[in-house]
């Protein structure tokens, strides 16, 4: 009995020894310093802040589990310090600390991407554990089976917390599929409206814009029509005072350049109408119906609201340079962050590298407004254009990619993987990454937005560098765009998504540079739709296209 | 005798490996797609034999007529150009020039460059706004070119970067041919005429016609086969203006995933490629042995 009670008091004098052995070992992040964890950094403030959203995002000590293995991610290619890529580079060493494996990160051009992940998992190469994923990929992972759902993985414990629940609603759809949830969120993409603050609301530059149009400007403008006039005053104007004439509207129209998805926020409400009733969203045989109609898969990309869309564009084109024909998408922005145009509408993007003084001439300058409506558009039940200026057609969208992280089903360390994609995930490092614009996170979760959606202020944003006034216009109107519309656009998430999405951004090329008219151009399109539906198999992409778009078919 | 015959063989079998696994083998196997329905990345469903549906597909495929306009441009032009211009150049080199090997070295560098490359060069060069083709043109009062944006002058502008690039080759080999041409043909030739040009046209092109068909040859098969330069400069735009038929097949297979119908279009280029050289070969072979 003594003996016994020996042991038990050495047992009990060791346990705490053993514990302080264990400590010894320290947190994952002791000895670290900021300037070692985030070498990227370009200034102590970015990397301070950097350091308290580390230490406030608790991350669990994961190196008994993962020390030595090695993570592979892909990502959208664009370096170090660049859009979407730039957080993975900056969070690395955090991660490697943290779990003691290795993160080596593979960067793939926007234009190779398909072709890149495609060719790799069909070949049986599967060089990625995850990949940083554009949101249309999801119809073509989904029927191969090339991702793996998370749920299980949500609650475990032993991963970074982050919060599904207060991920934007209509933005939480695409990381689901069928309920079950295969995205960790990271960006949240929707198009919006952006101009210049400073001369827009010139008396001097109103005063002019009334006596030249016969009427007042409306700031911010409301419908595609008002953009169009505003755009077509201030183009070829020296509205900058540089000595030389500036642009309306900057807009980017070269294939590859994803030019199309600005087509489709501006198309939306030419051809887009609510339900009629309680409910605006519900999507009929006619209502909230863009790509096909429901009952058929028939393209009606080429219907007159479309077609009206695009003519529109053209004309709307024609107020800006003639250059912008052959930019890409960055070259559309920095022609407005440089202060060359006076008009803008594009992704979040926008609005947080306008506070970067490396890349922006404009800040304190920068307006936001949620996407223009219009005050025409076509009601295919009816069959005829309705035009009514005083209550115009608004539907709000989601278009882009809203970049975010999902794990290969032929991974060998899917437990790493989804521990980088929390990590990314937790709220404090999310949200310094939708703070700092470089890294081309934009906000997708209600603890970015301002009341009454979100729970932000704009102090957080000042305190990382915005203008008070720029991120109150600017995220104000993000949240409308999420929140306030009526309808969204239905997102295309079908199987072959990215090849149907090809073949429109080639012929919308082709039309705007006259090669072919707006209804030739869309009537290709549409045939060419029909080609890629049969050949995967129109009743099995008719039943997933209803699924994804929430249509019941009628009995 | 025989152990030599084994050594032989064994320094053989690197050679034969390498063109059964990496030229024969993707041959034989891109034939053999080229009669299929293969597809990659959409829902996976079993390869079916379609026989020459593929190769009935392209006579009716608008897209084919559509980069057809673009190849046909590229191959007439680049080929007519870099040939008319690196002769030229051979020419003005094949006399005793004042620092010739600086300038024949510096001539030759864009023949090393990698085509992806010089097509981003080209990007910077052909800049509407602040590029320095432009600018020149603007201090001459030429006004804007463009170059990017308007599908006649972009096509222009991959002209122009491809003849820029293969000019130097043809240069080379057209001098290499001048420079094999015997001193005493030109003395002889000179005690019935002192003009440089009759002296070009009675001897030395004669003699170099060989070259000039083989160089005219090899860059017709080269012409039929661009795709970087456009697809760095342009990315086969504005709207469509820019792609050739090799941009197609890679649009085809690497895009959508069509692997059958890529394949087809792809030995279509290869036959249309061998009846070309052949005529050339033909005429080029029939000139020179008649004379």
């Amino acid at each position: 009995m003594r003996k016994l009670i020996v042991l038990l008091i050495v047992i009990a004098l060791l346990l705490p020894a053993g514990n302080s052995l264990v400590s010894a070992q320290g947190g994952p992040f002791d000895g670290k310093t900021p300037e070692e964890l985030f070498p990227n950094a370009i200034d102590d403030q970015e990397r301070q802040s950097a350091w308290e959203a580390l230490m406030a995002a608790n991350l669990p000590d994961a190196r008994d589990r993962f020390s030595g293995q090695k993570l592979t991610i892909g990502v959208l290619a664009s370096g170090t310090r660049g859009v979407i890529s730039g957080a993975p580079y900056f969070w690395r060493e955090a991660f490697e600390a943290v779990t003691g494996a290795e993160l080596e990160i593979i960067e793939i051009p926007f234009d190779q991407m398909l072709t890149t992940l495609t060719v790799d998992f069909s070949t049986n190469q599967n060089t990625y554990d995850a990949i940083i994923n554009a949101s249309w990929f999801y119809g073509d992972y989904i029927s191969n089976e090339w991702i793996i759902p998370i749920d299980d993985y949500i609650n475990a414990e032993g991963y970074p917390k982050w919060e599904p629940d207060k991920v934007a609603a209509p933005l939480r759809q695409l990381l689901q599929w069928e309920g079950k949830w295969y995205g960790v969120v990271n960006d949240g993409d929707t198009q919006m409206f952006y101009y210049r603050r400073d001369i827009l609301e010139d008396p001097q530059w109103q005063a002019a814009y009334e006596e030249e149009m016969g009427e007042p400007m409306v700031v911010p403008p409301r419908t595609w029509q008002q953009v169009y006039k505003i755009a077509k005053f201030f183009n070829g104007k020296d509205w900058n005072g540089d000595g030389d004439p500036d642009d309306g509207i900057s807009l980017h129209l070269k294939v590859g350049g994803q030019g199309f998805f600005h087509f489709m926020s501006l198309s939306a409400p030419f051809a887009i109408t609510p339900a009629e009733g309680d409910d605006p969203t519900k999507v009929t045989k006619y209502d909230n119906i863009y790509w096909f109609d429901p009952d058929d898969m028939t393209p009606v990309i080429n219907s007159p609201g479309h077609v009206k869309a695009l003519e529109f564009l053209k004309e709307l084109a024609a107020t800006g340079s003639q250059s912008q024909f052959g930019w890409d998408l960055g070259e559309a922005w920095n022609n407005f962050l440089t202060g060359n145009a006076v008009l803008l509408f594009s992704w979040g993007d926008v609005g947080s590298l306008a506070q970067d003084p490396n890349s922006s001439t404009i800040k304190g300058k920068l307006g936001g407004a949620p996407i223009p409506c219009s005050e025409v558009w076509y009601d295919r039940e009816l069959g005829q254009f309705v035009e009514d200026p005083e209550n115009p057609n608004c539907v709000s969208n989601l278009v882009g990619a809203s970049w975010h992280g999902v794990i290969s089903s032929r991974s060998d360390n899917p437990d790493l993987a989804y521990y980088f994609l929390a990590m990314q995930a937790t709220p404090p490092i999310l949200f310094w990454n939708v703070v700092y614009g470089w890294t081309g996170v934009d906000p997708s979760s209600t603890t970015h937005l301002f009341p009454p959606a979100g729970e932000a202020t704009v102090e957080d944003y000042v305190n990382a560098g915005y203008d008070a006034g720029d991120v109150q216009s600017y995220i104000t109107a993000y949240g409308q765009n999420l929140f306030d519309f009526p309808t969204t656009q239905t997102y295309l998430r079908i199987p072959g998504t990215p090849e149907y999405w090809n073949i429109l951004d080639m012929r919308l090329a082709q039309a705007m540079v006259g090669e072919l008219s707006p209804q030739e151009a869309l009537d290709q399109v549409a045939e060419e739709w029909e080609e890629i539906t049969d050949d995967i198999g129109r009743d099995y992409l008719l039943e997933i296209y209803q699924a994804s778009i929430g249509y019941t078919p009628a009995e | 005798m025989k152990k030599r015959n084994r050594a032989g063989l064994f320094f053989l079998l690197p050679g034969v490996v390498w063109v059964l696994c990496f030229t024969l083998f993707p041959l034989l196997y891109s034939l053999g797609l080229s009669f299929t329905d293969k597809r990659i990345g959409r829902r996976p469903r079993p390869v079916q034999f379609i026989g020459f549906e593929n190769y009935a597909d392209i006579f009716s495929d608008n897209r084919v007529s559509e980069v057809l306009e673009m190849t046909v441009f590229i191959v007439l032009g680049s080929v007519l150009l870099t040939v008319v211009l690196g002769i030229l150049v051979a020419w003005l080199f094949n006399h005793d020039i004042p620092g010739l090997r600086v300038f024949r070295a510096i001539l030759t560098l864009p023949i090393f460059a990698a085509p992806i490359a010089l097509g981003q060069l080209g990007m910077i060069l052909f800049n509407e706004q602040s590029g320095p083709v432009n600018q020149m043109l603007r201090a001459i009062g030429a006004g804007t070119v463009y170059w990017i944006t308007d599908p006649w002058s972009a096509r222009f502008a991959v002209l122009i970067v491809d003849v820029w690039q293969w000019t130097p080759f043809v240069f080379i080999i057209v001098l290499a041919a001048m420079q094999s041409i015997p001193d005493e043909l030109y003395e002889a030739a000179r005690l019935d005429t002192s003009s440089a040009w009759t002296l070009f046209r009675k001897v030395t092109f004669p003699l170099i016609l060989p070259a000039i068909g083989t160089v005219t040859m090899l860059r017709l098969v080269e012409t039929f086969k661009i795709l970087d330069i456009p697809y760095t400069l342009t990315g086969g735009g504005p709207g469509v203006s820019t792609q050739t038929y090799s941009y197609y097949i890679y649009l085809t297979g690497l895009r959508h995933f069509d692997m059958g119908y890529a394949s087809a279009l792809a030995y279509l280029l290869v036959v249309v490629a061998i009846i070309v050289s052949s005529i050339f070969f033909w005429r080029v072979r029939e000139r020179y042995e008649v004379q």
